[in-house]
């Protein structure tokens, strides 16, 4: 029944392209659901079921109609409220039907309207009315409601291969031995052409009615011709092909957009494949070089089935995206299962297109996972199961950090963190820590339990793990040092010699270490860290192991120390600055909440996070400030 | 502006005269459909509300007239061949159900044009008795109601009285009608039309049970009535002391007769009763055979039981796969049809009881077992195609194409047993497109039984580029370990997933044709775990990637948390919320986050990524967001008690552009959808094309679409696609004509309130949001008072 190329096929896509009606020359209209990909309805014998009751015997087969064009109907007339859009067929004994697809039933029928078969089907876009053309070389104007036939004229003597009606519905092109163009309201012929040696299969108007293109039986192009009255009757333009053309379609945009002008021309040959041409004038056109839409070679190859190759045998511009590209509706596969698919041609790149198997000789592949078991050998579903992170590539997180120099920063800034949860200081201020390049963003209590854990197998972290500083801290010994309160020197020092030498030692080295982690404000360590070095510096000094510290504390102070002098320098102008910001809001509680921020700022003396917080502050808002 | 989605199982079909059309309710229109391709032809519009019973006037094939009865208070009469409106009368009550009487039993008489100038129609009303207060304790709310159609009046008194309306039903003769009424039927005896008894005689049947349906044979005196166990109960010779005319006394004989009565309980006016019990769930379809034979029954289990009448020998149509609702005669006998609870309308060939055609529309929600207290994804939407993915009830996925109002696909997630009533113990929790909707990811959880046998499933799916036939790709059992998922979230370009469960963790996951062909083994693609993330072991509540897919931003509880997913490396952590944040949605391209709260204190948050801070923020019940995919403008569905308002945002400015308000919106869902689709389809000029559309699916999944940058044009423009469907010219412009006219909002009250006192109303607190940035309350309000009020007059026009 599907031979291998697509001529003997009746094809037409509904107007709003949802459905999609296909005969295959053996009577039957088959009606697809392009948004689905199934079988609507089946038309078999609609002229007989018509005659008779629902309840009588159907006396005529269905192969006794031989359908030979095939229109799908649209009126765009919003007046009409029913029988806008039906199918309307021809046959070979020359009756022309039209039929309801959605009702399911025939809407109405001439009989004998052409002697010697019906060929061509056409209507304008907006008319009530529709041609058709036949072999007796007839015109008939049929009312596309009643079906009566309102109009009838001779236009040619021989037999009319084809014919169309132009968009707006004033003139109608015949093409018999030669191609004739006719006013409709006269029907008086305006122009002659030379026409196609052979019978037209397939010729249309242009949406703007200035050409017409054309291809006949065996000609390997398709001829486009211009309605401008003249007395040229040779073609303007020829589009070749490899194969003759069985369909065309074009679309014209002529907005007056820039760049949105230009003629769209889309055809298919006898073999199934979809040529695209574009060009923003019909010279362009000319020299337009056509975009092949074809199925890909592989599924040909196959040697499952032998039917019917896979082609692509019907499409329809849909609209046009943008300049040179447009987006094309197309029927392919086979005919007894076509597939339907929208795509984006661009002018200049071909297409292929794979085709499925699917219903063919092929049993359909089930869609549901009806066992799980064959749908795993079938598609071969990968089954994971709770252990399906191991060979995750970033099993864990890490924080985000641009350079490398930023790397202490980080550090710090953990740290930090750390100390203060387990000090349990709820000043929460920690707030965001925004560094210079404003393009690394820390959060300094982003810490989640297992980072902490790879940042100390990586060594970032101290191992020593600061819950020894407090337990020294706390232990017996050292009672009377108390790291929160401000003592005074004389106190201090009292302690520190109350002490003896080992344990100044060890007390210094957990000083150092807290100050360098920052777990306790510099303003209070420092006092008491100077006050060992004073009254035990032989102790210290005698014990090698000490050395190291004391080198890497003095490296931290001269560091820190450097930092002092701009400090200071923003810490004046930072003072300036809220006092013309209190001046302004005479907010009294903003101004405590600040003047305490900057003595931290200071006190923190070398923290150069604590600089961009504070910075941070000042640039931001000021509600936002409340939150303190 | 695009309707679609309507319930097609709201009320019970009828079929035309011919019974080549089936007329369906469909919300507040009349949609007719071709009983031989399943097509829709046409459809009756012009009721405000939804139409509740459709009645074709029966006799001569070639007349098609229908009364239409709504609970709107109208009842109209349509020829709906033309399709045009003949009549209405309004009697000002809600109308939940409708019988003529007089029209029925009357086939053989072809056109009654003469006969109906002489006698009246009469219709049986069940309305709702509107001023009976809510507030006494038993309120009789149900009435029924006799209506003099030809002259347009109510007749009489109630009938009866119950506590809520009832469905009429009707013996095909149009000697009787009755309702239930818990354990009572109440059955009527229509008086003739030459009558002057303007009453119908009353008698009323008993039963242990609660009834839910009832049915008359079409010429003897039987009724039978299905109760909730799943009994039928059958009545034969009911009525026959009531409605005897009073001259024949058969009081006597049936007072002799006393023991025979085999079942019939108490004082019952009824021969003899029997009881057939197949069906183990409640009967909700019970109807006689046009010639009486043999008496159809279903209900949840989704098959159709035939029984022979005079020996209860049963036939089935089993496998319907979902709950009866309605079975509907028509008048040629080889043709019925069944309504299903899944939105489906199969037609029967009946001898033979075969579907020969099936109109199925979008799939209605569905209520999650209270055992399940998690989360669930409403609705997925593919932008670029205009589908939404929906969840059924039979575990599937069902693609439904909104510009066509057609399903295209359905997916089954998981295996079921093809029985509709078994209890749920599988939920399809979570569905999620991708991008360009070639890649779905499922999540479904198998419900504990007594606490133990819990699975969380996660499952990726690919599908073919039309069609969306999807095939399962791969599937994780476990993928958070014990924890359930609380949302998925696909890379916009990229074949990556992320997400995040309630276990601490969030987990992307990218298609080994992402990885690079190290892994030789994996030859064919399969999604695998590719980063795992945490953040202090909080709840992952949500996750949304950028527009560019360069940050991934996941909700830690009550912060939110920015995440480099190509490294998995934390970039930032911004916010601190109340309440857990439920869903995150990048403002499209732009540099804003939009994040919503729900609970007890609901937050409408929308965050600068460049500031990483907040940048303006309402206090609103959020239900659904959306965000433009190239813009950045979003659009919030905010919920107002059971109604809401969808707020169309750009994302720099808390003033919200436009604003619509909606009805049913809980549950209900949003989505911006691209024009592309729309043009083609309507060959509009590319001019005119509007820059997206916006989708709003109310919780029955009654959907509109409409382009909410231009208010004005969009009915010129938008008109249904399907010129099949002729395009109707409804008298109430854009957007009033579906869901009726905007409340009204009181300038006065809003201005009397003082800005500072907190408040319950919602309106009042949109303006008492946190956001530093707003303007001054009082410029804000009459800003967003202006706005309205230009809004309201523009579409009152």
């Amino acid at each position: 029944m599907a031979s291998s190329n697509i001529r003997d096929l009746l094809t037409a896509f509904s107007p709003s392209l949802d459905l999609f009606a296909i005969s295959s020359g053996d009577g039957r209209i088959k009606i697809w659901d392009t948004v689905k990909g199934q079988v609507q309805t089946e038309f078999t014998d609609i002229v007989a079921s018509e005659d008779t009751s629902i309840y009588a015997k159907r006396e005529r087969g269905h192969l006794s109609v031989d359908y030979t064009c095939m229109k799908w109907f649209s009126s765009e007339r919003k007046k009409r409220k029913r029988g806008s859009s039906f199918l309307v067929l021809g046959t070979g004994g020359g009756d022309v039907l039209a039929l309801d697809v959605a009702a399911g039933h025939l809407k109405w029928r001439v009989n004998d309207c052409h002697a010697g078969g019906v060929s061509s089907i056409s209507f304008a876009r907006n008319a009530s009315c529709l041609y058709t053309a036949g072999a007796d070389g007839m015109i008939c104007q049929i009312d596309s409601l009643t079906g009566n036939l309102s109009g009838k004229f001779k236009a040619s003597t021989k037999a009319i291969s084809s014919m169309s009606v132009s968009s707006n519905g004033n003139i109608l092109a015949t093409a018999a031995a030669q191609m004739k163009i006719f006013n409709l309201s006269d029907h008086k012929k305006i122009q002659k052409f030379s026409g196609h040696p052979g019978a037209v299969r397939c010729m249309i108007f242009t949406e703007d009615g200035k050409y017409i293109l054309s291809s006949a039986v065996g000609e390997r192009y398709i001829a486009v011709w211009s309605i401008d009255g003249g007395k040229k009757q040779s073609a303007s333009v020829v589009l070749k092909m490899e194969h003759p053309a069985v369909f065309v379609d074009s679309r014209c945009i002529d907005s007056g957009e820039v760049g949105d002008v230009g003629l769209y021309v889309l055809a298919i040959s006898e073999v199934g494949m979809c040529y695209f041409w574009f060009g923003q004038n019909i010279e362009e056109l000319r020299s337009a070089k056509p975009t092949k839409i074809s199925l890909s070679s592989e599924d040909i190859l196959s040697t499952t089935y032998k039917g019917a190759l896979p082609t692509i045998f019907a499409a329809v511009i849909q609209g046009i995206a943008k300049a040179a590209s447009g987006q094309v509706f197309l029927a392919y596969g086979s005919p007894v299962k076509p597939s339907f698919q929208k795509i984006l041609v661009h002018s200049g790149t071909d297409i292929k297109l794979s085709s499925s198997h699917d219903g063919v000789l092929l049993p359909m592949s089930q869609s549901l996972v009806k066992s799980k078991k064959g749908q795993n050998v079938q598609n071969r579903v990968i089954a994971l199961d709770r252990a399906n992170a191991e060979e995750a590539l970033h099993p864990m997180p890490k924080i985000f950090d641009s350079h490398e120099k930023k790397k202490r920063h980080d550090k710090l800034s953990f740290d930090q963190d750390e100390e203060m949860a387990d000090l349990d200081d709820s000043r929460g201020h920690a707030g965001l820590v925004k560094s210079k390049d404003d393009m690394v963003e820390l959060e300094a209590d982003t810490a989640a339990i297992c980072m902490e854990d790879r940042l100390r197998a990586l060594g970032i972290l101290s191992k020593v793990d600061d819950r020894t500083f407090h337990s020294t801290l706390n232990s017996a010994t050292f009672k009377s040092i108390d790291l929160q309160t401000n003592m005074p020197h004389k106190k201090m020092r009292e302690a520190v010699l109350s002490l003896e030498p080992s344990d100044a030692c060890k007390l210094l080295g957990v000083l150092v270490a807290m100050w360098q982690t920052r777990s306790s404000s510099g303003n209070n360590v420092l006092p008491w860290i100077y006050s060992i070095l004073v009254n035990h510096s032989h102790d210290i000094m005698s014990q090698k192991s000490e050395t190291q510290m004391l080198s890497s504390l003095l490296k931290v102070t001269k560091s820190r120390g450097a930092a002092i002098q701009p400090l200071l320098q923003l810490s004046g102008r930072l003072q300036l600055v809220m006092a013309q910001i209190d001046k302004a809001t005479h907010a009294k509680t903003q101004i405590s909440s600040h003047k305490h921020e900057l003595d931290e700022s200071e006190d923190d003396d070398e923290d150069v996070n604590e600089i961009h917080f504070g910075e941070e502050n000042d640039d931001s808002d000021i509600s936002s400030d409340d939150d303190q | 502006m695009i309707r679609g989605g309507k319930s097609y199982v709201s009320a019970p079909p009828a079929f035309s005269a011919d019974a080549k059309r089936l007329l369906v309710c469909t919300g507040t229109a009349v949609s007719i459909f071709s009983t031989s391709t399943g097509l829709q032809i046409s459809s009756l519009e012009g009721h405000n509300g939804l139409v509740t019973s459709v009645i074709v006037v029966p006799g001569n094939k070639a007349l098609s007239f229908c009364w239409t009865a709504s609970v709107d208070g109208t009842i109209r009469y349509w020829d709906f061949a033309v399709p045009e409106l003949m009549k209405t009368i309004d009697i000002k009550m809600p109308i939940f159900s409708m019988v003529i009487p007089s029209i029925m039993g009357q086939p053989g008489k072809g056109t009654r044009e003469d006969d109906s100038n002489a006698a009246h129609v009469f219709a049986y009303l069940s309305v709702e008795n509107t001023q009976v207060q809510q507030n006494t304790p038993k309120p009789l709310r149900g009435w029924i109601r006799k209506c003099n159609l030809t002259e347009s009046r109510l007749a009489g008194g109630a009938l009866s009285e119950t506590r809520k309306p009832e469905a009429i039903t009707i013996s095909p003769s149009g000697k009787f009608f009755g309702i239930r009424n818990k354990r009572k039927l109440h059955i009527w005896r229509v008086p003739a039309i030459d009558s002057k008894l303007m009453i119908a005689k009353k008698i009323t049947l008993h039963h242990t049970r609660n009834f839910n349906i009832l049915a008359f044979h079409p010429t003897q005196a039987i009724v039978a009535a299905g109760d909730t166990s799943g009994r039928i109960l059958i009545w034969t010779g009911f009525g026959k002391r009531t409605f005897s005319d009073g001259d024949k006394l058969m009081k006597g004989r049936s007072m002799n007769n006393e023991e025979e009565r085999d079942g019939v309980r108490g004082d019952d006016d009824a021969d003899a009763s029997s009881t057939w019990h197949w069906h183990a769930a409640g009967i909700s379809v019970l109807s006689f055979s046009s010639d009486g034979a043999y008496l159809y029954s279903g209900g949840m289990e989704g098959v159709l039981v035939v029984w022979q009448l005079d020996t209860g020998k049963k036939k089935f149509l089993p496998r319907i796969g979902s709950p009866l609702l309605y079975l509907t005669d028509s008048p040629d006998p080889s043709l019925s049809s069944i309504s299903c609870a899944d939105n489906q309308i199969h037609i029967l060939k009946m001898p033979s009881m075969e579907i020969v055609k099936s109109i199925s529309g979008i799939k209605l929600p569905y209520s999650c077992p209270e055992i399940y207290d998690g989360i669930c994804s409403k609705f997925a939407f593919d932008h670029t195609d205009g589908l939404v993915a929906l969840r059924t009830v039979n575990y599937r996925i069902q693609f439904y194409s909104l510009f066509d109002d057609r399903e295209m696909s359905e997916v089954q997630i998981c295996e079921r047993n093809h029985q509709p009533g078994d209890e749920v113990r599988v939920i399809v929790t979570l569905v999620s497109l991708s991008e360009d909707g070639s890649m779905m990811s499922t999540v479904e959880v198998k419900l504990p039984e007594e606490g133990l046998g819990s699975l969380v499933c996660l499952k990726f799916w690919a599908s073919g580029p039309q069609n969306k036939n999807f095939s399962l790709s791969t599937v994780v059992y476990e993928p958070h370990r014990d924890a359930r998922i609380s949302s998925l979230a696909f890379h916009p370009t990229r074949q990556m997933v992320a997400s995040s469960s309630y276990g601490g963790d969030f987990k992307i996951w990218v298609c080994s044709d992402e990885i690079q062909q190290k892994h030789e083994a994996l030859q064919h693609s399969g999604w695998m775990c590719h980063a795992i993330g945490s953040y202090k072991n909080k709840p992952m509540t949500a996750a949304a990637f950028s527009g560019d897919g360069s940050v991934l931003a996941v909700a830690a509880e009550n912060v939110i948390t920015l995440w480099d997913p190509d490294n998995n490396a934390l970039v930032a952590v911004i916010g601190e919320m109340q309440m857990p944040i439920a869903t995150l949605s990048f403002a499209g391209k732009s540099e804003y986050l939009v994040s919503v709260t729900k609970g007890s204190k609901p937050q409408l948050s929308v965050w600068s990524m460049s500031e990483l801070s907040e940048s303006w923020s309402y206090k609103l019940h959020v239900e659904a967001v959306t965000c433009a995919v190239d813009s950045s403008s979003f659009a919030v569905l905010s919920l107002l008690g059971k109604d809401g308002v969808i707020l169309l945002f750009n994302a720099t400015d808390p003033v919200p552009l436009a604003m619509w308000s909606v009805r049913k919106a809980q549950e209900g869902g949003l989505a911006f959808l691209n024009s592309d689709q729309l043009s083609n389809q309507q060959n509009i000029l590319d001019r005119n094309r509007p820059q997206a559309l916006l989708v709003y699916i109310n919780g029955d999944h009654e959907y509109v679409i409409f382009d909410p940058y231009n208010i004005e044009a969009k009915e010129l423009s938008l008109t249904r696609p399907g010129s099949r469907v002729a395009p109707d010219e409804t008298g109430q412009f854009g957007y009033s004509s579906i869901y009726g006219e905007l409340p009204k909002f009181d300038i006065k009250r809003d201005q009397t309130v003082a800005p500072s006192a907190p408040s319950q109303r919602p309106w009042e607190t949109i303006f008492s949001g946190s956001s530093h940035e707003l303007p001054p309350l009082t410029k804000l309000c009459s800003d967003f008072m202006e706005s309205l009020l230009e809004r309201r007059t523009a579409m009152v026009e």
